[in-house]
């Protein structure tokens, strides 16, 4: 039948999380969200309160005043890249976001992404990485062919690191191709120029359909530096490319504004002109309504320790309105949930990993743990996959997997087949994928799962994800192989020897502990952002409204007509 | 129009819904717990499916069951009455997801009249006041003083997710402000789980009035005048009339427009009722919205002579009202008491069992006499649900003759086997007090000393 079967899932906390194990759970993670904050805030003082003021000294708004005026007042922000380039030193110096804001902002209702050079780190000059953060955000307007608005205010290239972000596929150039790109899907963009523009930063403006600059800004090939007799004619880059040439003249600018506030109205308005968001449309008829179940107590039910299970079904009862969700082949793959729920009124798909124990499917009456990629999970994610792709549903990967069954029996029944059938749908489909990293994000199931080499539109990780191949004790294992018997325990019975394997086994442990910090893996853009669990339903609204804002962009068939239903009504117990 | 609904719900409530799914034509389908099963009331339905035990947690809340119900009996639409589910937005949601049409409005209209600060904000800013105190939940004990010292004492602290007077405390001063706080706060939070609590200037002797409105999803609607229902026995309605005898016909027909018009503000569509405290100063506070139909509506149905229950199902299926508001005449004045199994004399204890007799006279002089119940003699009153037997309801010429009426309906009741609350009424409609209007909520006329 036509009618997308939701049901009432989910119980309260109490009845399934003993206080003691929710208090631990919670006590693990103050700290954790503490941390996120305060480095969220050092990353979004930039430089600090001097450059705040250098700028204002310029009647100028610092970037992330612009922001704040350019979005709908009721409105959140959702940053992605906050912790590119976190940690790492350029000489003396860092570059706080590396130098550039990308963030998700509502606009008369639309959502758009906005990528704004940072004017209080460095004149908004670019960093290395700079330009895949920037390439990044654009690619994902594209996958959603939201509006992309640019707030242009950069020095051009940090020269002193100019090696490693100039050449290279995804050097600095490879800006203006997707600029290119987007205008050619007829993505609408629209730049606000607001200061010095030069070079990468000049040209990024242009291949926008509207080009609003401030009487402060000028957008130079070279600046005034570079031009020969500039001194003695005592010619300014202001003079050499401001609004007076570019918009009177070269016709590079649309229009001249006095000041940086009323440029942002100007692109306001631009956005209002746009045809409005589908959302509504696209809600057939429902309409938004939080989970019956607070999202908040996610940050209560899933422990730090990932070896420690929590229930996945519980955590989608509190991600989807109402707490009404459609399991789609129940019975089968228990060690994965699939299904259907609605966020704010929008259809999304959900995969998930169930943790613990659950029922062998191979052998009856035995278990085995999840949490693991089995050969009946692999095919019900592929189906499922595949079947919201035709529908035009957007998936929500969450993620919390150790990775493939290993071993005689996994070889066996084919599971490197089954797993390539996985990563082949998700590698052909075109509707947008979203990735979450709860904990352990490890070996091919990071893969199959739509992890970031996958190209999901946006994937997030949590202060606790463990990006790896493999765990570190594991790797241990590994690198160790001939030194350990059948149960891996060191063979020796020379002590020195014995603990010379155990030092090496610990400090291989210990490296791979380090590297699967999730700010090293924001810092190396292996994931789009950090965020807390108890803000994961709003980032799931943010990506919803952004799936379904367009219209013409991608299939979205009415729900009369999934194939899911066909899925499940041939899985359907007769009689 | 439907061709069969299924009705969420049971008794009286269940009857009254029935008959409305009748004059459209529609067929009722009831759900019943074990314990009513072979009910009399039931065989006003066309089909009854058993949802569980008498427990109402294992029965008539039991959300999935009763979809289950309406997709096994091929319902098109589901009505949840007052009461159980009727403003529980999950269950409306889960209704329509299952394609079913729900008898209510909006779940958004739901959830924000569902919540007392929302729904302040909401009707705030559709033009109606307030009761003055804190917008929302306050964030400590300072801003409580604060709000209180600007709205002047007496002040009450109440939960923001509570109700029935757990999380409340009167304030008469400043120096109880932080200890009374502190206490509101953690009875909330041991109550409710959340202990946001917010303050409100404590209004005394208010009168309880509500105006009733029929919004249909094309942006019309009418009201069909104001109910007064300020005999209260520990908030809960006993007694209620149209029109309200604390009213002028001006002020009722100002009051009746301005509810209308914020509830076509907020978007409502359904049947509905807005609340509404009036000061012993003449000002009118929205207190709150019921996103139902109310126990009360025959009481407007009465003077207005508009099917309420009806018209909801009507505007249900996407049907614009049959009604402009030139149209609604109310005339005449009508009475309601709600007799339930409860003796009065016994501090008001639930009295269920076999109900021996069980006459009311079949009409009266100088009045139209109605009555809704879903009992019959030799009938049993459960243990398990709510305690109404019978609503009694005399539409007159004026109040006076109203009130006349129902005294001489009274001598002609008889109801046996169990206690009810007809001394009550008797002993209000003989309070002078009452007879003149004269009373508020703050004390039950003729039965509570002043």
């Amino acid at each position: 039948m036509a009618k997308v079967p939701l049901i009432p899932v989910g119980r309260p906390l109490d009845a399934f999380l003993d206080p003691k194990q929710l208090e631990r759970t919670l006590d693990g993670r103050r700290e954790r969200d503490a941390l996120l904050a305060e480095r969220r805030s050092v990353v979004r003082a930039g430089w600090g309160e001097k450059y705040v003021e250098r700028v204002h000294a310029k009647d100028k708004l610092t970037t992330r005043e612009r922001i704040e005026r350019l979005k709908d007042a009721d409105s959140e922000l959702f940053e992605v890249g906050t912790f590119v380039n976190h940690g790492r030193k350029f000489g003396k110096v860092e570059s706080p976001a590396a130098g550039v804001i990308t963030v998700y902002v509502k606009i008369h209702a639309r959502w758009t992404m906005v990528i704004a050079n940072d004017n209080t780190v460095a004149s908004g000059a670019w960093w290395p990485r700079t330009p895949e953060k920037i390439q990044r955000a654009q690619v994902m307007a594209l996958e959603l062919e939201i509006p992309v608005i640019y707030l242009v205010d950069c020095s051009g290239l940090y020269l002193p690191e100019q090696a490693q972000s100039f050449p290279g596929q995804r050097g600095a150039g490879h800006i203006f191709k997707k600029n290119s790109e987007l205008s050619a899907a007829g993505v609408p963009q629209i730049a606000g120029v607001f200061g010095d523009c030069i070079a990468g930063g000049g040209y990024m403006p242009i291949i926008s359909d509207r080009v609003f600059m401030t009487e402060q800004a000028y957008m130079v090939i070279a600046g005034a530096a570079l031009i020969k007799g500039a001194k003695s004619l005592s010619l300014s880059s202001l003079d050499i490319g401001g609004p007076e040439v570019h918009v009177s003249q070269s016709g590079c600018a649309d229009e001249r504004v006095p000041d940086d506030s009323a440029a942002l109205d100007l692109i306001r308005r631009e956005i209002q002109k746009l045809p409005g968001s589908a959302v509504e449309y696209y809600r057939f008829g429902a309409e938004p309504a939080p989970p019956h179940f607070p999202a908040s107590q996610i940050a209560a039910m899933v422990p730090a320790d990932h070896r420690l299970p929590f229930d996945a079904d519980e955590l989608l009862a509190r991600l989807v309105d109402e707490s009404l969700f459609w399991e789609v082949l129940a019975d089968r793959g228990t060690e994965m949930v699939v299904g259907v729920g609605r966020i704010n009124g929008l259809y999304m798909g959900f995969v998930a990993n169930r943790q613990g124990l659950v029922d062998d499917p191979e052998k009856r009456g035995e278990k085995k743990p999840a949490a693991i990629l089995y050969r009946e999970g692999i095919a019900k994610v592929a189906a499922f996959s595949r079947s919201c792709n035709h529908d035009g549903i957007p998936i929500v990967w969450l993620q919390d997997i150790s990775g493939f069954d290993i071993g005689v029996e996994a070889e066996r029944l084919g599971l490197l087949g089954y797993g390539s059938s996985l990563i082949y749908t998700n590698s052909t489909n075109t509707t947008p994928m979203f990735t979450v990293l709860l904990r352990k994000a490890a070996g091919a199931g990071y893969y199959a799962m739509a992890g970031l080499p996958y190209d999901p539109v946006v994937q997030l990780s949590t202060p606790i994800t463990r990006q790896a191949v493999m765990e570190g004790r594991t790797l241990a294992i590994a690198t160790y192989n001939t030194k350990l018997d059948d149960d891996f325990e060191i063979l020796t019975d020379d002590a020195d020897e014995r603990a010379e394997i155990e030092a090496g086994m610990q400090a291989v442990e210990a490296r791979i502990e380090g590297d699967m910090d999730p700010y090293k893996a924001a810092s190396q853009m292996d994931t789009d952002e950090i965020i807390a669990f108890g803000e994961l339903r709003s980032w799931l609204e943010l990506f919803a409204e952004c799936a379904y804002q367009s219209i013409g962009n991608r299939r979205v068939k009415n729900p009369r007509i999934w194939s899911l239903h066909d899925i499940s009504v041939l899985n359907a117990h007769r009689g | 129009m439907f061709h069969r609904l299924l009705i969420a719900n049971r008794g009286e409530v269940a009857v009254r819904i029935a008959r409305a799914c009748r004059s459209l034509g529609i067929a009722p389908i009831g759900v019943i717990s074990e314990a009513d099963r072979g009910a009399s009331w039931t065989e006003v339905m066309d089909e009854v499916v058993c949802v569980g035990p008498a427990a109402p947690s294992t029965s008539y809340l039991r959300m999935q069951r009763i979809v289950q119900a309406a997709h096994q009996t091929r319902a098109s639409a589901v009505h949840p009455g007052w009461g159980f589910l009727a403003e529980n937005q999950r269950f409306a949601a889960l209704v329509r997801q299952h394609g079913f049409a729900f008898v209510g409005p909006s779940t958004r209209s739901m959830r924000e009249m569902g919540q007392k600060s929302p729904a302040k904000r909401a009707m705030r800013a559709a033009g109606l006041d307030v009761v003055p105190g804190s917008d929302g939940p306050l964030a400590d004990a300072d801003a409580a003083v604060r709000v209180a010292n600007e709205v002047g004492y007496p002040v009450l602290l109440k939960a923001e997710s509570g109700g029935g007077g757990r999380g409340m405390r009167r304030v008469d001063r400043e120096a109880d402000v932080h200890a009374a706080f502190s206490a509101a706060a953690a009875e909330a939070a041991s109550a409710f789980g959340d202990a946001s609590v917010f303050l409100e200037k404590l209004i005394e002797h208010g009168r309880h009035i509500e105006v009733q409105v029929l919004c249909d999803h094309f942006g019309n609607g009418v009201h069909l005048g104001e109910r007064e229902c300020s005999v209260q026995r520990k908030h809960q309605k006993l007694l209620e009339e149209s029109p309200s005898p604390a009213l002028s016909r001006d002020v009722a027909t100002d009051l009746g427009e301005r509810a209308l018009a914020a509830a076509l503000a907020v978007g409502y569509a359904s049947a509905g009722t807005i609340e509404f405290l009036l000061t012993p100063g003449g000002e009118f506070y929205f207190l709150e919205m019921n996103t139902r139909l109310q126990v009360e509506h025959p009481v407007s149905e009465l003077v207005s002579g508009v099917d309420i229950a009806a018209e909801q199902i009507r505007i249900a299926a996407n049907h614009r009202l049959s009604l402009t508001q030139a149209d609604v005449r109310l005339s005449g004045h009508a009475i309601e008491l709600r007799i339930n199994a409860e003796d009065p004399a016994e501090d008001f204890r639930p009295t269920p069992g076999q109900i021996e007799r069980f006459d009311f006279p079949s009409d009266v002089t100088g009045a139209t006499l109605r009555i809704d119940t879903h009992v019959r003699s030799g009938d049993t009153i459960p243990p398990y649900y709510d305690s109404l037997v019978a609503k009694l309801l005399v539409h007159a010429a004026d109040r006076a003759a109203a009130i006349e009426a129902l005294e001489r309906v009274l001598d002609a009741t008889h109801i046996e086997g169990i206690a009810t609350t007809i001394p009550l009424h008797r002993a209000v409609l003989a309070d002078p007090g009452f007879r003149a209007g004269n009373y508020d909520t703050s004390r039950l006329p003729g039965w509570e000393r002043a």
